[in-house]
C-alpha cells in the first residue's frame, strides 16, 4: 500500500518530467542508427562524389545477427549513459534539497523508498529498452534478413537484467551522495572499471554480467542460449539485489545536517 | 503525564558540540516554546526528537504504553524550510504524504481537503507547488505535518519566515491545535512564545539555560520593575530615589522612570511614601512583569 504510493508517485513524476516520450524516443535512435548506416553506407559513399573514377566499393553487407548486435552495442554504451544520467538524481536530489526530510518524516519504510523508485524507474527503462529493440529488428528484418521475433524477445529480457545491474549501482551511490553528478560520475566510473576488469579476465571471469550483451550476440548467430549467459544473468540478478540491500543500509545510516 | 522524555542529550558535529547535555520532559497536551537566539543548537535538538539523527550520547523516551509503532506514526514534523516536489499540486502531495502515513486514498482526500481550507490554500490546491509563495509553502508544510492527526507536533521555526498577517495565523493556528496534541515549536521571536505556549525551553550555545511553565519564570525573576511618571518632572527626583533602599536601579524610560527593585511590596509602599512626603504630581504608577525579552536576555548574555 505504502509501497504501490511512493511507485505511483514516481511513475507520475517520470510522466510529468516527459520521460516516458523521450527516453523511448533516444532508445528507439540508437537501437536504429548503426544498422541502418550500415546499410546505407554504400549508397552514401557513393553520393559522397570524391571517390576516384574507376575505383569499386567493396563492403560486404552485415549480417542479419551483426546488424542487430549493432543495435545492442550502441544501446550498451549510451543506453547506459542516458539512464544513469536520468536516475542520478533519483534519491541524492532529495537528500540535497531537503524533501527527504518531509518524506522521511513519516513513517516510510526504507526499504519501500528505495524499491518503489528503483522499480518505477525499471519500469520506464524496460519498456523503453523493448521498445526499441523491437524498433531496431523491425529494421533489422525489413533490410537484412529474417530473425525470429521470440529471440529478439527473448534476448531483449536478458538484456534488461543488464540496466536492472546498472540501476543498481546508481542507486548505491544515490543513497549516500547528496551531488547527482557525483552520482553520475561514480557510476560510470565503476561501469567503465568493471568492463575493463572483465575484458582484462575474460577466459577467467565467464560469468560476469558485463558480457551479458557479448553472450546475447552469440545466440543470435548460433540461436541457442548458452549456459554462460544464463549464469551472468544469474550474478547480475543476485549483485542487483545486494546492492539494492545496501543502499537501503546505507539510507537508514544517512544522517542530515 | 509525559508524553517524552529526553535525557542528557548531547550532539557533537566534528568536535563542535551543539547540543549540550539536554533533559527535558514534554507534557501532554502542552504547548512548549524552545527558544534561543540563532545558533543555539534549536533545530539539531527538534531533529534529533523527530528521528532524523541520532544524539551522540543520551536518549530519548517516548512513552510506550502510548506509543506502540514506529515513532513517526504519532509526529508531524515541520521543517525550518519545507521543500516540496515542485511538480506536484498542494493537493496532490498532501494525498501522497497521507498514504506515506497509511491513510485510505479516500480518508487522504478528505483531510487534505479540510487541511487545505484550515491553512486557507483551498483555491491555489490545484496549482504546482513550484508556484506557491513562501508563506504558502510554509502553511502547506504545516499542513502536511498535520496530515495523520500527530498527537506530538514538532514545528521548527513555524511563523519566522511568514508576513504579519501569516504570523497571526499561524499563531491562532497552534492555539487550534493545542486542543488536541502536544506541540513543540522553536521561535527566536519572544512575542510568539510568550502569546502561545505554556512552556518554554530556553537555549545558547546548545545548553538549557531556563526551563518551565512561562508564569513561573516570571516569578522566578529576582527583580521587579516600578515604572513611574509625573505631569512635571520634579528637582532632584534621582537623587531622592536613590536614597530608598529597596530601589536597586534607576532608568529614564520614555517620560518617567523605570526602576528596579528587589522586592515590589516594600518599594511600593516606600515609593508612594516619598512621593506623598514630597508633594509630586505622580501621573502613573506601574508595576511592570518583566517580559520574556528581559529574562531571554538577562540569561543569554550571563
Amino acid at each position: 500500500m505504502q509501497w504501490q504510493t511512493i511507485y505511483k508517485k514516481e511513475m507520475l513524476d517520470h510522466w510529468r518530467h516527459f520521460k516516458w516520450i523521450w527516453v523511448p524516443i533516444v532508445f528507439i535512435l540508437f537501437a536504429v542508427m548503426d544498422p541502418l548506416t550500415a546499410y546505407f553506407m554504400p549508397i552514401i559513399l557513393e553520393s559522397a562524389g570524391n571517390v576516384p573514377e574507376g575505383a569499386t566499393i567493396d563492403i560486404p553487407n552485415p549480417s542479419v545477427g551483426e546488424a542487430m548486435i549493432m543495435s545492442f552495442s550502441q544501446l550498451n554504451m549510451l543506453g547506459v549513459l542516458i539512464a544513469v544520467v536520468i536516475s542520478m538524481g533519483l534519491i541524492s536530489r532529495e537528500l540535497s534539497t531537503g524533501v527527504y526530510e518531509l518524506i522521511l518524516s513519516k513513517p516510510v519504510r526504507y526499504s519501500h523508498y528505495i524499491t518503489a523508485k528503483f522499480t518505477a524507474m525499471m519500469t520506464l527503462l524496460s519498456v523503453s529498452i523493448i521498445i526499441a529493440l523491437i524498433t531496431g529488428w523491425y529494421y533489422v528484418t525489413v533490410l537484412f534478413g529474417d530473425l525470429a521475433f521470440t529471440q529478439l524477445l527473448t534476448s531483449a529480457i536478458f538484456y534488461i537484467f543488464y540496466f536492472m545491474l546498472i540501476l543498481s549501482i546508481v542507486m548505491v551511490f544515490n543513497s549516500f551522495l547528496t551531488s547527482p553528478g557525483l552520482v553520475a560520475f561514480l557510476s560510470i566510473f565503476t561501469v567503465v572499471v568493471l568492463n575493463a576488469i572483465t575484458s582484462i579476465f575474460d577466459h577467467v571471469i565467464t560469468w560476469s554480467p558485463m558480457l551479458i550483451s557479448d553472450y546475447i550476440g552469440t545466440y543470435f548467430f548460433s540461436g541457442e542460449i548458452e549456459t554462460d549467459l544464463y549464469f551472468s544473468t544469474g550474478i547480475a540478478i543476485i549483485i542487483s539485489l545486494l546492492l539494492l540491500w545496501l543502499s537501503i543500509f546505507l539510507l537508514k545510516r544517512q544522517e542530515m545536517h | 503525564m509525559s508524553i517524552m522524555s529526553a535525557n542528557h542529550l548531547t550532539k557533537i558535529f566534528q568536535n563542535h558540540t551543539v547540543v549540550d547535555d539536554l533533559s527535558f520532559t514534554l507534557e501532554t497536551g502542552k504547548c512548549v516554546a524552545l527558544l534561543g537566539p540563532n545558533g543555539a543548537g534549536k533545530t539539531t535538538t527538534l531533529r534529533m526528537l523527530a528521528g532524523f539523527i541520532k544524539p551522540s550520547q543520551g536518549n530519548i523516551q517516548f512513552d510506550e504504553e502510548q506509543f506502540t509503532k514506529d515513532i513517526r506514526h504519532y509526529v508531524g514534523y515541520l521543517p525550518q524550510y519545507p521543500v516540496f516536489h515542485n511538480w506536484m499540486t498542494g493537493e496532490e502531495f498532501l494525498i501522497y504524504v497521507g498514504q506515506l502515513a497509511y491513510l485510505s486514498k479516500n480518508d487522504a482526500k478528505t483531510k487534505a481537503q479540510e487541511l487545505l481550507d484550515l491553512v486557507r490554500l483551498g483555491d491555489d490546491k490545484q496549482k504546482r507547488i513550484g508556484k506557491y509563495s513562501g508563506g504558502m509553502k510554509q502553511r502547506l508544510g504545516i499542513a502536511q505535518a498535520l496530515m495523520h492527526d500527530p498527537q506530538l507536533i514538532i514545528l521548527d521555526e513555524p511563523v519566522s519566515s511568514l508576513d504579519p498577517i501569516g504570523r497571526r495565523e499561524v499563531l491562532n493556528l497552534i492555539r487550534e491545535l493545542k486542543k488536541d496534541a502536544t506541540i513543540l515549536f522553536s521561535t527566536h521571536i519572544l512575542n510568539d512564545a510568550e502569546e502561545v505556549s505554556d512552556d518554554i525551553l530556553l537555549l545558547n550555545h546548545g545548553k538549557l539555560l531556563k526551563q518551565g511553565a512561562i508564569h513561573e519564570i516570571h516569578s522566578q525573576q529576582e527583580t521587579k520593575t516600578i515604572y513611574l511618571a509625573f505631569q512635571d518632572e520634579p528637582k532632584f527626583i534621582e537623587e531622592r530615589l536613590k536614597e530608598i533602599n529597596s530601589v536597586f536601579n534607576i532608568k529614564r524610560e520614555n517620560a518617567g522612570f523605570a526602576i528596579t527593585v528587589h522586592d515590589v511590596n516594600e518599594a511600593r509602599s516606600q515609593l508612594l511614601e516619598v512621593i506623598q512626603s514630597e508633594g509630586w504630581n505622580l501621573t502613573k504608577f506601574e508595576v511592570l512583569t518583566s517580559s520574556l525579552e528581559d529574562i531571554f536576555i538577562k540569561a543569554v548574555t550571563e
